[in-house]
């Protein structure tokens, strides 16, 4: 709601059009019943809500006009009641905008912005100034000042609890000492027993946004939490709905709201994602819902007693004998060439044919004539030809062999019926295909001489034109039904069963032979309004594959700033963190970050803290309800190094595990948006960042024991081997042994030596490394001398400064190997070995 | 000190001098001894015995653990060269309490099988026997009775003692070292080892020895290396053939193991220890069915035993296979005094003489 700051007088989106359009719901009797709902249900926690939802737009505010949030909080104890102040340095807000932002509860931009942004209902800040006037009874005082204003402005607000109508009853110019930004002043019934949420949400707010400044102050205390970064978060770019995300509510808004005249025109326009191929996949799923589909017939067989070619010579007249032949000749022959063929097919096929001998014979094919034709081949196929339709007596609602048919009178009928119907033959192929091999032939074939009798009986005129369903065009549920009355009745008279799954089965062969049918979708004018249709066509792009979300509508943390941010509020031996890539929940695309401190001043009693964030608001309440705490628990963390007494719940140990969910659409488990609901999507996304930084910890701490074990054994070998030494030589009688070799190999250490030989008027040096490390090390040597080094080598450098050498080398050494650097100096000079690369404890330099 | 002596003392310090020159040479100290194992102990053709083979451990400053131990190694040498300059001894039980006035706590044991252990290290690689470093155990008490004239040095003289005539019930103690006793006469026919002191008892007061002419050698259980070594030199210098008898089970076949071919702690003194030519009297597995003796059930770890000694290089042979696979099949065993279910004679009348002779000893 925030954005209004920002977005005033800006190009309005579809949001707001949507929200403008959108009919204010006046909840603010409601609020009072259901102040639970939105985190107002006590005193101590209604204190915190109200700072959570002035930090949260006075953050949004900020960032959204590019300013590197400074917000200052303070809470002032005023008699009876408390008084909660927050400012921000955000680009201030218009006396226009005010009492909508402010004042008036579910009105927001953000309600359908497809956008990350912490405000994402429009309920917060509303609710926290309706809850300090209810409570208090006084009204909220706002100062806000619009960059390059001169003067801030004042206003005091009170909202009519019956209307849900926010009225400004003080408007008068004040001085500010900011140069631009907003200050709200609410009185309320509070106490500070939350105390501890209060810091907790001030601190994690800090640690998620380490761009922003903060400052508390309480009556008794005062905390200041700084910047870590200059770097505002990415500026995030609305996105308009995708396909799968939106509700059938929205989308009826949007038709009306919509200028595309098409149904595609609206998909591409309206929708994101959604391209030409893409809106077209999402029509054919509509038309299929909208219109059905029509049933595709086997064109006849060689040995099959019917003939096309007479059937539309028969009704094709005075064309002469030559043309109406050709025109007969092409539509069997287009017939046969399709392995199945469905009446709007067929029609294509007659006017191609129509078309084509037309242009040969110079003969005229009207409608008529096409249409004559049609119905002849299309009856032919359905078997239900005129002579035999002839005692029927409009002559047209067909299957008079059926008319006095009573559902599964099969047998009493089909003794008087030798000709078996050609859809009996097509159905059963189809049925015994899609049924296990295990059900008997008679009762597959029972079954389709049954469902072909539905088919037949669409030819009965129920439909609006009364001209009976010849078309066999069919919803999915249509052919269900038929299905399963077809089905049902077999069961009955059969005597076997015939199960959901065959049911299913067969649905999905027919349908699966049906041809989609070709007819123009509505237009959106005829769609909007009627629910059927729009609802047909949710479901559409529900069934459609649609690409998913752009994520340029999110803004995540990213790691490195994670870890700036831990590392400014925790004093830590050790960071990780993790950014996940963007998936999609629902149409809403989301990203999973997470980070680990470890060690140092964290308290290493008790469990692990866990910070949960959403959209970058921390939440404070509700941690067991939350997804991302039921993750953490569900993780074995003896794996990654940390107690974890029973092997489950959450670990022990000096450590905070932080995650944040961002999205266009965080999925919360109320209203007060305490906890992240339990979406399996969201929650694995969850899991594997955890994963991902646990791993980087596990590391440091497998190192860091590593390293432990390594100065332990460094310390008692330190200890026993000179010892022994010395005992060595009390008993052989001689001089005490050098042991620096022996221990550098036995530490797998990186031995640095320096030998100095005479060598004439000056001296041989010599440095040797080497490594008895398993690993292969790269070494950075300085050595320091006090005279000017010859003959050095070319793969060292030197660099003097004020009278000292810096002979420099950089050897790699493999594992079991040596590396020499020689020069000669002076006789006088003195040196200083500096050994850079490897760890402290790896390392062994005698000089 | 001797000429014996003062090479046990060399070799010792020339086992120091090698880790001085290790640590000179910028090597990591160490020393390397056979692995003490059932693993590692190998058949010598030519001596009989069974000794260890070529799998070494080392024992090295590679690690806290392998460094504490040298050590400890090297605060033990220098304690046996200075014991032994001083001409004293002492017993392993003392050198574990002596190693707690040492000045540096890591070389202190932490208990008596480490210490014990590191005496054998040490005899393995200086090649000197415990003995002649003058350590030797707390207590062997083991005996011997039988027509046996023997000089034994001691620190107050020569002593001329015969095992029957000079000795009270209890019979010869046999000193530490046993190498200091030299045999003058005997009217021995044969050894005959007893396990228990019940039943080395129920001999003597039968007068077994006197009647078979037989030199009684109480074990006392696993024997120590004096029982052992003595019983060596009667078999080689007085040419006695050597019996013996222990209880029915499998720890007492290893007591008979350890007296014929060397025992795994000690298969580097075997040639010097083991008489590999001893046989084994009973109680067999066969006798307990042939005599039907009382027995108890086999315990889960006597089973165990049994199946280990299968595999034990020791036990390799067509007899012992055949009697451990029969007792694991009767799944029973018996003690030697069980044999006094048939009367307190039944052993001394019946029992041994009829086994001797088949075993052609009598």
């Amino acid at each position: 709601m925030t954005s209004f700051q920002s977005t005033l007088g800006d190009e309005p989106g579809i949001a707001e059009e949507l929200a403008e359009n959108q009919q204010a719901i006046s909840i603010a009797e409601f609020f009072e019943k259901n102040k639970h709902m939105l985190g107002f249900d006590s005193g101590a926690r209604g204190l915190v809500t109200a700072v959570k939802e002035a930090v949260d737009n006075a953050l949004d505010a900020a960032e959204e006009a590019g300013i590197l949030p400074d917000i200052y909080v303070e809470i002032q104890e005023a008699g009876d009641y408390y008084r909660l102040i927050v400012e921000d340095n955000g680009p201030g807000i218009t006396k226009e905008s005010l009492p909508k932002v402010f004042g008036k509860l579910l009105y927001g931009s953000r309600f359908h912005a497809r956008e990350q942004s912490r405000g994402q209902q429009g309920i917060g800040i509303s609710a926290a100034v309706l809850y300090s006037q209810l409570t208090s009874g006084k009204p909220a005082k706002i100062t806000s000042r619009p960059q390059g204003a001169s003067e801030a402005q004042y206003f005091e607000l009170i909202v009519d609890t019956d209307e849900n109508e926010p009225e400004i009853s003080v408007d008068e110019t004040t001085t500010w000492d900011r140069p631009h930004g907003t200050r709200i002043e609410l009185e309320m019934e509070a106490n500070m027993r939350a105390r501890q949420q209060l810091h907790d949400y001030i601190k994690h707010t800090a640690v998620v946004n380490p761009h922003a400044r903060l400052e508390l102050r309480e009556p008794t205390a005062h905390f200041k939490f700084e910047r870590a970064t200059d770097q505002l978060p990415e500026e995030t770019e609305e996105i308009r709905p995708h396909p799968h995300g939106v509700e059938l509510g929205t989308v009826m808004k949007m038709l009306t709201a919509t200028d595309s005249q098409t149904v595609s025109g609206f998909l591409q326009e309206e929708f994101t994602r959604v391209g030409k191929k893409t809106a077209d996949s999402i029509i054919d799923e509509f038309r299929d819902r909208h219109y059905g589909r029509e049933m595709r017939w086997r064109p006849p067989s060689d040995h099959e007693n019917v003939d096309l070619e007479a059937a539309v010579s028969a009704a094709t007249s005075n064309k002469g004998a030559d043309a109406t032949a050709a025109f007969a000749a092409a539509i069997a022959e287009a017939v046969a060439d399709t392995d199945r063929i469905a009446h709007h097919e067929l029609l294509e096929a007659v006017d191609t044919a129509a078309e084509d001998v037309e242009a040969e014979h110079d003969t005229t094919f009207g409608d008529t004539v096409r249409k004559n034709a049609v119905d002849a081949v299309w009856l032919e196929l359905i078997d239900a030809r005129e002579d035999e339709r002839s005692e029927s007596s409009d002559g047209r609602a067909g299957a008079k062999r059926h008319a006095s048919h009573e559902d599964g009178a099969v047998e009493a009928d089909a003794a008087d019926d030798p000709a078996e119907s050609r859809l009996v033959a097509d159905l059963y192929d189809l049925a015994d295909e899609a049924t296990s091999t295990r059900k008997d032939d008679e009762v597959i074939h029972a079954f389709a001489e049954r469902l072909a009798a539905k088919f037949e009986d669409e030819l009965e005129g129920d439909d609006d034109d009364g001209d009976g369903n010849v078309r066999h065009r069919l919803t999915h549920g249509r052919l269900e039904d038929h299905v399963d009355r077809a089905a049902d009745l077999t069961e009955e008279y059969d005597d076997v069963s015939f199960g959901d799954t065959a049911r299913e089965n067969v649905v999905d062969a027919i349908w699966s032979v049906m041809a989609t049918v070709p007819d123009d979708p509505p237009l959106v004018r005829e769609l909007d309004g009627d629910r059927d249709a729009s609802s047909e066509l949710v479901d559409g792009m529900r069934a459609t594959d649609i690409m998913a979300p752009p994520t340029r509508c999110l803004a995540p943390i990213s790691a490195d700033l994670i870890s700036a941010g831990l590392e400014k509020e925790f004093e830590a031996d050790f960071y990780a963190s993790a950014t996940r890539d963007a998936e999609v929940h629902g149409g809403d695309p989301f990203i999973v970050e997470a980070g680990i401190a470890y060690g140092g001043d964290l308290e290493a009693e008790g469990g692990v803290d866990v910070m949960r964030f959403a959209n970058r608001v921390p939440l404070v309440y509700q941690r067991g309800a939350c997804a991302t705490t039921d993750v953490v628990k569900s993780i074995g963390w003896r794996n990654y190094g940390l107690d974890q007494p029973g092997g489950s719940g959450l670990p022990k140990g000096p450590a905070v595990i932080m995650i944040h969910v961002a999205s266009t659409n965080v999925p919360f488990t109320s209203e007060s948006k305490d906890a992240v609901a339990n979406v399996p999507a969201i929650e694995d996304e969850i899991e594997l960042a955890i994963r991902e930084a646990a791993r980087e910890l596990k590391s440091y701490l497998n190192k860091r024991r590593s390293m432990q074990q390594r100065r332990k054994k460094q310390n008692v070998l330190g200890k026993i081997l000179p010892e022994m030494a010395t005992k060595v030589a009390e008993v052989t009688g001689r001089d005490e042994p050098d042991i620096d070799d022996a221990i550098a190999r036995i530490m797998n250490n990186v031995l640095v030596e320096r030998e100095v030989e005479q060598n004439g008027d000056g001296q041989a040096v010599s440095i040797v490394v080497e490594n008895n490390s398993s690993t292969n090390e790269s070494l950075e040597i300085t050595d320091i001398v006090t005279a000017e080094p010859t003959n050095l080598p070319d793969d060292a450098t030197i660099v003097e400064m004020d009278g000292e050498w810096f002979v420099k080398w950089e050897p790699d050494v493999s594992s079991d190997e040596d590396a020499t650097l020689e020069y000669e100096v002076a006789d006088d000079a003195d040196f200083d070995l500096d050994v850079k690369g490897v760890e402290t404890e790896k390392l062994t330099v005698k000089q | 000190m001797s000429a014996d002596e003062e090479q046990a003392r060399e070799q010792l310090i020339d086992l120091a001098a090698q880790f001085y020159d290790q640590f000179e040479l910028g090597e990591i100290p160490h020393m390397s001894v056979p692995t003490r194992t059932k693993n590692n102990i190998e058949y010598d053709e030519d001596e009989k015995v069974w000794v260890y083979g070529d799998r070494e451990s080392t024992r090295s400053a590679n690690s806290v653990r392998g460094a504490r131990k040298l050590l400890k190694a090297v605060y033990t040498i220098d304690f046996l060269a200075e014991q032994l300059e001083e001409d004293r001894s002492s017993t392993l039980r003392e050198l574990y309490y002596l190693s707690e006035s040492w000045d540096n706590d890591e070389a202190q044991f932490n208990d008596q099988d480490e210490s014990n252990s590191m005496v054998e290290d040490l005899e393995i690689v200086s090649g000197v026997t415990r003995e002649d470093f003058h350590m030797r155990p707390e207590e062997s008490g083991a005996t011997i009775m039988g027509p046996l004239h023997l000089r034994e040095q001691t620190r107050r003289g020569e002593r001329e003692i015969h095992c029957q005539e000079d000795v009270g019930e209890g019979g010869y103690q046999i000193p530490n070292n046993p190498d200091t006793i030299e045999f003058l006469d005997t009217d021995a026919d044969f050894i005959l080892a007893v396990e228990t002191g019940g039943m080395r008892d129920r001999l003597v007061e039968n007068g077994f020895d006197d009647e078979y002419n037989a030199l009684i050698v109480h074990l006392k259980g696993q024997p120590a290396r004096a029982t052992r070594r003595i019983t060596k030199r009667l078999h080689d210098e007085l040419g006695l053939p050597v019996t013996v008898f222990t209880d029915g089970d499998p720890w007492s076949y290893r007591i008979y193991g350890s007296v014929a071919y060397g025992s795994i702690k000690s298969a580097h003194l075997s040639e010097y220890l083991a008489t590999p030519e001893a046989k084994f009297i009973g109680i067999q597995p066969a006798d307990i069915v042939e005599y039907e003796l009382p027995t108890d059930p086999l315990s889960d770890s006597d089973v165990n035993a049994l199946e280990s000694e299968l595999e034990d290089p020791r036990f390799q042979t067509d007899y012992w296979e055949e009697q451990i696979e029969l007792q694991l099949e009767i799944e029973k065993k018996s003690e030697q005094q069980s044999l006094a279910s048939h009367g307190l004679d039944f052993v001394t009348d019946t029992y041994l003489p009829e086994r001797l002779s088949e075993m052609d000893v009598i």
